[in-house]
């Protein structure tokens, strides 16, 4: 700039121009001059970027491939997700984040597809340590149910540990308390809207149909969870419980008025990464109490009657390779074992017996490719023992941002 | 019993923070950097530049100057980028055209604070760029704060290739 100024008044010299006139500019140049280094000063450090928007945007998707081995299933591809995401901060301390899915690209009275409320909830912030959030958010079991963006997650398909035991997305209306502690200790405790076991209606996912998303919830019985978390760079290990009764006295079964059926469902998992190597895994376990009373009540007003799923259980491991990895392209091949198993409370008089499909083994062999690192392109082959007719190849593409 | 409820809570706050997660000033950050603060230096983004920081951050750079701090030997990039949902204010420190260190200044998401921790931003020290301005060297994420940790490493190039700049 002050080059600028010299050479418009060795300019001005040059052709003569009146002094009192290049003076005049001078000191306008001059002014100007200030005027930008006093802006440059007031400019707050970090002006790299503008200040936030209060409201911003998110989003992830996926569109998958499925191509099963017998022809008892379809060969199908899925715009499977599509999940935006609105948040916005009202203050310092006031947000507010949500949500929103839309399934199988067409949502119609005729067409399979559902659009969701994921999550709504507000969050008030005291302090790192310290946050009060309270809405429609997600439970902190497994490591899959809060981080569900698919570039963060190997496989085509989620996991079946972490869909049939711990029922991915699962999220409930309530309020909690979360926050990180000195040394990378994060907790998060809460009281929320619990399962209605009165809905019941596919053993084969566990508890699974019978959660409420916070549609309309049943809410006479409450439940509680806790989870703590230790995360550093390349480590997560975990731990997280759910716990409350689900009868919700009767309200969608007459029949369960007066009955607890206590549900208590907890998971253990971990993640390390060492190298180019990745590994993690998850053990999930529940418990539905009463489960007489649910087949009784599910032998007075179901079509199709089933046994009542007493015990769930499920594990994985998970090992991952980078083989090839640069700042934009990342390859790893990855293999992955696990097991299932969905008790049912068998009621042979009544003709009510355990689905042998419900207990499974399970290994997916595949690879992500991430052409970005929030876009993957994903490959994979399962074979389901229990179930064969499930075998099949997978593609897939991810996003998130 | 809610006494002692209310008095747990005030315990674990802060008191007096104006802004909870502000971590550090930025003026404090650079004052421990040179012991007493130089007057801050003006990066001009030219067409070029801008394109650069343009092809780093995904995204063309807000605005047309960057302001740093130098002593000739050290430079000092306060940088600012969107992780999932909000700004991260970050205190990037060169040498040589190597990363010295890296500090969160300022997080303001609800989740994602394991950024701050040591362990991964050392991770940062030492790096350089390459010759496709990435950073020559891996970095291993958190799980649940990927996007966090995406803006950390965009952050660092930024401030490489803004300290290389600056040398042009």
């Amino acid at each position: 700039m002050k080059k600028s100024a010299l050479a418009l008044a060795l300019s001005a010299f040059a052709t003569g121009t009146h002094a009192q006139s290049t003076d005049e500019k001078l000191r306008i140049l001059q002014q100007e001059i200030d005027e930008l280094k006093a802006q440059v000063q007031k400019t707050a450090p970090g002006s790299a970027a503008q200040p936030g928007s209060a409201t911003t945007i998110s989003g992830y998707g996926e569109f998958n491939y499925n191509n099963y081995k017998s022809d008892q299933r379809p060969t199908q591809a899925d715009l499977r997700r599509f999940v935006f995401g609105l948040h916005h901060r009202f203050d310092d301390r006031l947000t507010f984040h949500s949500e929103v899915e839309f399934e199988h690209a067409v949502v119609s009275k005729d067409d399979e597809g559902e659009v969701e409320i994921e999550q709504a909830w507000v969050n008030y912030r005291f302090s790192d340590a310290v946050n009060v959030k309270g809405g429609l958010f997600l439970i902190p079991l497994g490591i899959l149910n809060e981080t569900h963006e698919p570039p963060t997650y190997y496989g085509v398909e989620r996991n079946e540990v972490e869909t049939r035991i711990i029922p991915t997305t699962w999220r409930e209306l309530g309020v909690g308390v979360h926050g990180l502690l000195a040394g990378g200790l994060r907790y998060d405790v809460g009281i929320t809207t619990g399962f209605d076991s009165g809905k019941l209606d596919d053993p084969s996912v566990g508890v699974r149909s019978a959660h409420q998303e916070g549609q309309l919830a049943n809410a006479h019985d409450l439940s509680v969870y806790g989870a703590l978390n230790y995360r550093r760079s390349g480590l997560l290990v975990g731990a997280g419980v759910f716990t409350g009764n689900t009868g919700q006295n009767g309200a969608s079964n007459p029949l369960l008025k007066g009955v607890d059926a206590r549900l208590t469902m907890w998971d253990v998992h971990a993640q390390y990464k060492v190298g180019r190597l990745e590994l993690q895994a998850v053990y999930a376990d529940g418990k539905l109490a009463d489960a007489d009373q649910l087949n009784a009540a599910i032998l007075a007003t179901s079509a199709e009657p089933f046994a009542a799923p007493n015990r769930m259980k499920g594990a994985y491991v998970q090992a991952a390779y980078h083989v090839y990895k640069s700042d934009q392209l990342d390859f790893a091949p990855f293999v992955r074992l696990e097991g299932i198993d969905i008790r049912q409370q068998e009621d042979p008089a009544n003709g009510l017996f355990q689905d042998p499909a419900n207990h499974e083994r399970i290994t997916t062999a595949g690879f992500n490719f991430w052409v970005h690192p929030q876009v993957v392109l994903k490959a994979d082959v399962q074979r389901y023992r229990t179930d064969p007719t499930k075998d099949r190849f997978d593609l897939g593409v991810g996003y998130m941002f | 019993m809610r006494a002692r409820l209310l008095a747990l809570v005030l315990g674990l706050c802060p008191a007096g923070q104006a802004l909870a997660e502000v971590y550090q000033k930025p003026e404090a950050f650079v004052a421990e950097v040179f012991g007493t603060v130089p007057a801050p230096r003006v990066l001009w983004l030219s067409r070029e530049v801008q394109a650069g920081a343009a092809a780093i951050l995904g995204h063309p750079p807000p605005n047309l100057r960057q302001r740093y701090w130098s002593d000739g030997a050290k430079s000092v990039w306060i940088l600012e980028e969107i992780g999932k949902e909000e700004l991260i204010t970050a205190g990037f420190v060169i040498s040589q055209g190597h990363i010295d260190h890296v500090r969160v200044l300022a997080y303001r998401e609800s989740r994602g604070q394991e950024v701050r921790d040591p362990s991964f931003l050392k991770q940062f020290a030492g790096a350089g760029l390459d010759k496709g301005d990435h950073l020559d060297r891996g970095i291993d994420g958190i799980s649940g704060a990927t996007l966090s940790v995406h803006a950390m490493e965009r952050m660092a190039r930024l401030a490489l290739y803004f300290d290389r700049r600056s040398r042009d």
